[in-house]
């Protein structure tokens, strides 16, 4: 297989608005580049599980020992950001008197932080209405200074420009985007990582490889996301594996955050596709986390798709290492999908849907069906998706 | 404008998508789950260049002009790029990141019929033809 002609769009933009700064212990640059920043007077957003596990303790040792002041600590964000989290965060930031965030943690605490740093900086405190408006780009103006220390290899949120937020009201996660609610500074220090249990370092990491995957097989792929989404392929397939078996291995840890980040800035530009639609429905009814289920449906929207564009999953085989430089087109796509599932053995994810509670029938199916047809990261689904396919699609996965 | 003669050709050939959208159980139930009352506005490509839609209480009725009542809903965008969306060519998220839709309340709700826009796609060409309007199909 020579390397394939791979269409796009005729016109796309490509954005990345954050710095990223890696190293093991970059958290010592921390005070320097804060203040850079113009910050000073620092509230950090982090949750409980971070903090017990002594994660957060080592960024506030950062602020103690440095010209910042320490306004206070909010660490009562739950899985999913949510709109009372965000509301009261928001009057947490004011109420200790802070002019910028330190973030640290995994999706749910940096999304509801970008949320809260939408607050402050327009003067607002519901983010409700904010959120049903999905896009926040009129008259969108900076924010406050915003620094974030992922905690986990998965997500990328400290780099997209958007939040999922979770309606506990209506059971549904709404997508919002604002030009400048990512970190102004992500700070990917592997050190923080450490720690993280080996389950939820692969479901993490699985995240993290199905935004490289749907990222560039998305009809909105093109080719500067291409690039970053294949590299992190490239990276996960040969360091998860490390990173869940050898916990302390700070060069599998490193290269799955820095791989995370790239899956993020590829994936922020082009959005995903069926197996984040379907991910989305299976954690607003049924509280599956949002890894496991990305994990769970990709091989199986993979193999839906294939037909659709070969040429894409070919490269994407390529990137996960597989010799396929024999092999016509069709022989190279479909091992991807044979691929991720080894993956998915070697890390030890042999969850399904039927692990979670969920039954094979009309009341559990109808809802999520419904519920994943409408979520918006399946319009840029390479294939289109009917209703019927997302049945089909649910029904395999139990 | 690039595909419009004049203000009123693009408000003739969207309500007559609306007409045909109706008939499709599909989209016509969707847009009751709406339940809003919206304001599709082109008024930047003259003042009666605009159409409402309203979805509350189990009924969808489309209506040329601004509605008499306060909108849940006002999307802003020229001619041109509504032309664009009905025809499955503008995708509306990222309109909306490129200032191309502006949008006013709550679009939660429409926003779960974007995966549908291929579909409307399919009903908009044909309300083209039947409005001798060929030559705007997109292709
Ligand atoms: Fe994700």
């Amino acid at each position: 297989m020579k390397f394939p002609s791979i269409g796009f769009e005729p016109f796309f933009s490509w954005v990345n608005r954050t710095r990223i700064l890696y190293a093991p212990s970059v958290r010592k640059e921390l005070a320097f580049e804060l203040s850079q920043l113009g910050g000073s007077n620092v509230v950090l957003f982090t949750d409980k599980g971070v903090s017990k596990a002594g994660i957060s303790q080592k960024i506030v040792e950062q602020i103690s020992n440095s010209e910042l002041k320490l306004a206070g600590i909010f660490d009562n964000i739950q899985q999913d950001a949510r709109m009372t989290n965000i509301n009261d965060g928001a009057e947490y930031y004011r109420s200790c008197g802070a002019d910028c965030m330190v973030v640290v943690g995994g999706g749910s605490v940096m999304d509801t932080a970008k949320a809260v740093n939408i607050l402050i900086g327009t003067g607002l405190d519901d983010f409700k209405p904010l959120a049903e408006q999905a896009g926040l780009w009129e008259d969108a103006k900076p924010l406050p200074p915003h620094i974030a220390f992922p905690t986990t290899a998965g997500t990328g949120c400290e780099v997209t420009n958007a939040m999922v937020v979770l309606d506990v009201e209506s059971k549904s996660k709404l997508s919002v985007t604002h030009p400048y609610c990512n970190s102004d500074i992500a700070m990917l220090d592997p050190e923080l990582t450490l720690s993280l249990p080996p389950k939820i370092t692969a479901f993490t990491g699985m995240d993290a490889l199905t935004h490289a995957i749907e990222g560039v097989s998305s009809v909105g792929a093109e080719p500067i996301a291409d690039a970053l989404g294949l590299h992190a392929i490239r990276l996960i397939s040969k360091y998860l594996p490390i990173a869940v078996n050898e916990p302390e291995n700070i060069e599998a840890r490193g290269n799955m955050l820095i791989a995370s980040t790239m899956a993020a800035m590829c994936f922020c530009n082009t959005m995903t596709g069926a197996t984040h639609a379907t991910a989305h429905a299976l954690g607003a009814l049924h509280g599956i986390p949002h890894g496991m289920a990305n994990a769970i449906m990709l091989p199986l929207v993979m193999e839906f798709n294939i037909e659709e564009c070969p040429e894409r999953y070919a490269v994407i085989a390529d990137a996960l290492g597989l010799q396929v430089h024999e092999d016509e087109i069709s022989t190279a796509a479909s091992k991807s999908v044979q691929a991720i599932r080894e993956l998915k053995e070697l890390i030890g994810l042999t969850e399904t849907l039927r692990d979670y509670g969920v039954k094979n029938d009309p009341e559990h199916f109808g809802p999520l069906v419904e519920l994943a047809a409408s979520d918006g990261q399946i319009s840029y689904n390479p294939r289109y998706v009917e209703e019927n396919d997302l049945l089909r699609l649910f029904n395999q996965a139990i | 404008m690039e595909y419009w003669k004049d203000q009123h050709e693009p408000i003739t050939a969207f309500l007559k998508l609306f007409e045909k959208a109706k008939e499709d159980p599909e989209l016509s139930e969707g847009l009751k789950k709406v339940n809003q009352l919206i304001w599709f506005d082109y008024t930047e490509d003259g003042s009666d260049c605009s159409f409402h839609v309203d979805c509350r209480n189990g009924q969808v009725v489309a209506k040329q002009g601004k509605p008499s009542e306060e909108p849940d809903l006002i999307m802003s965008l020229s001619a041109d790029d509504a032309h664009r969306s009905w025809s499955n060519k503008l995708n509306p998220v990222m309109a909306i990141t490129r200032k191309k839709i502006r949008v006013k309340g709550s679009a939660t709700g429409l926003l779960k019929l974007a995966p549908k826009l291929k579909k409307v796609a399919l009903i908009y060409e044909q309300a083209l033809n039947e409005l001798n309007f060929l030559d705007k199909i997109l292709k």
